[in-house]
């Protein structure tokens, strides 16, 4: 080997023709990639479930290596700190009061207006086994997947408020696109005043707004909440406050995914209440005042005839289309069987 | 006949180390643990040893090698897919032109030329995810990654000397 008898296979700009190959492939693939973002997900979440004993076992370890190396600039002002920890919770204390009275009122009107309820909650709660923050996407993974009936589209909250939402799930892991993510886009209302939103990540920590209604102004301060438009989200969950940056307007974001440890994953248990289906009253032929038309006297014998044999035949009744449709009896649908 | 044996299992060894070293890279860096609190991205450990074995044995490192490991870091990034295998292959071509040039500097001026092959495989998936997602990406973490990845280039260049002597083979410019 030392002797020479090894032989470089190529010189200088020798490998024009494989690289112009790999090259082509290399476009290709971004093309295809860009057609179908999901090419790589399910490799993606075979390798998270692969390598979570590794990270569950690496997580301890690498937190205390976190833990401190983020903490050694905190232990000069602790004293100042627990000062003000000591006045935020007393004020907390206060709204939590005000906040439980609110609630029991708000169910009594409820109860009081015959209001639908709220769509129920299923949670799912999961460790966070990994972080990453890189150029194109900032991402963390969950110790859930599907075997716990994680689903993606599903949102991640922590104590303080909504962190992102499931983008892959695997059978024991999960990874969460978070708020702050490139590809992050949420319709969200910024109260007071229901002002419909969109929040869009860029990977900057404070994602931007984008209001929906021409001439509506946003100020600092308010709050932003979940939309629930689409019924993929549930409505209401806190996200952060409005902060301006410049001509537009940012998202403060109350969750700190740097920070969060234990979170959890919210199922939408019933779907969003549908409209109700206009009653005979609602049409306008019976709202002039006006009977409806009666049906036809003989119902044609083809369509008796029609009936499959073995079965109880029953006389086919032809409705006009203004004519009500008789109430079928079928069960209601349980929201659970979904 | 054994001596050709023997030749033929070092010579695939030696063949797949820097394909290997491409490969621990990618999973290295792209283990979802960071001891920074995901403050700073990690470095861009897969492109090193592509860009080393590039300069001092191409024939080790052939394009097709440099594209498997950009799609394993694609794969493994979570990013869009074909990013980093267009962007490596890009900087395999700077260096694949430009070797004698890249292969003289030493000292200052080798991390000097790893930041060059670096800087191109970060200007290629800036301008690809731009496309991608058909609006400018903050260029800020790319940046810092860029950044990152130069200081652990010192360290990491080191290191793959040092696999390489002990056990690869000579390097190109000792035949």
């Amino acid at each position: 080997m030392a002797n020479g008898t090894w032989k470089i296979a190529r010189g200088k700009g020798s490998a024009q023709l494989p690289l112009a190959i790999v090259a082509v492939l290399a476009i290709a693939l971004v093309l295809v990639g860009k057609a179908q973002s999901s090419l790589f997900d399910h490799a993606r979440a075979y390798f998270s479930d692969w390598t979570s004993p590794l990270l569950e076992a690496a997580r301890g370890p690498v937190k205390a290596v976190s833990n401190w190396t983020g903490g050694v600039g905190n232990y000069f002002d602790v004293y100042q700190e627990n000062l003000r920890l000591k006045e935020d919770n007393a004020r907390l204390r206060q709204w939590q009061n005000a906040a439980l009275v609110l609630e029991q009122r708000l169910k009594r009107y409820q109860l009081l207006l015959n209001a639908v309820s709220d769509p129920s909650l299923g949670a799912v709660t999961a460790h966070v086994i990994g972080r990453a923050n890189r150029p194109f996407l900032n991402t963390m993974i969950l110790d859930a997947g599907k075997a716990q009936g994680v689903k993606p589209g599903e949102a991640v909250v922590d104590a303080r408020g909504m962190i992102g939402r499931i983008f892959l799930a695997g059978n024991h892991t999960s990874w969460v696109i978070l708020l702050t993510d490139l590809n992050s886009r949420i319709p969200v209302a910024v109260e007071p005043g229901n002002i419909q939103a969109i929040m869009s990540g860029d990977n900057t920590g404070a994602p931007t707004l984008e209001t929906l209604g021409q001439g509506v102004q946003l100020k600092e301060g308010d709050q932003i909440v979940t939309s629930g438009d689409g019924g993929l989200l549930p409505s209401g969950l806190q996200i952060g406050t409005v902060a301006a940056d410049g001509y537009i307007f940012r998202a403060v974001l109350l969750s700190d995914a740097g920070t969060s440890d234990d979170v959890r994953i919210l199922n939408l248990k019933s779907p969003p209440e549908q409209p109700p289906a206009p009653s005979p009253n609602d049409l306008p032929v019976s709202a002039a005042g006006l009977a409806p038309l009666a049906p036809p006297a003989a119902a044609p014998t083809a369509a008796n005839g029609a009936s499959t044999a073995g079965q109880t035949s029953s006389p086919v009744k032809l409705l006009h289309p203004l004519t009500p449709a008789p109430p079928q009896a079928t069960a209601p649908a349980d929201p659970d069987d979904r | 006949m054994h001596d050709r044996i023997g030749f033929s299992i070092g010579s695939v060894f030696a063949a797949v180390i820097p394909l290997a070293c491409g490969i621990f890279g990618a999973l290295i860096a792209n283990m979802p643990i960071s001891i920074f609190g995901g403050h700073l991205p990690p470095p861009l450990l897969a492109l090193m040893p592509v860009y080393f074995w590039c300069l001092v044995r191409p024939d080790l490192m052939p394009p097709w090698v440099a594209f498997a490991i950009g799609i394993l870091e694609d794969l493994l990034s979570g990013g869009p897919p074909g990013v980093w295998a267009a962007a490596f292959v890009a900087s395999y071509a700077l260096v694949d032109r430009q070797r004698e040039s890249f292969a003289g500097l030493a000292g200052f001026g080798a991390i000097i030329g790893f930041a060059a092959a670096m800087f191109t495989a970060c200007a290629v998936a800036f301008l690809i995810a731009t496309f991608y997602y058909w609006r400018f990406p903050p260029i800020s973490m790319l940046i810092v990654q860029f950044a990152v990845t130069i200081l652990f280039y010192i360290p990491g260049a080191a290191l793959l000397n040092l696999i390489h002597r002990r056990l690869v083979g000579p390097l190109r410019s000792e035949f």
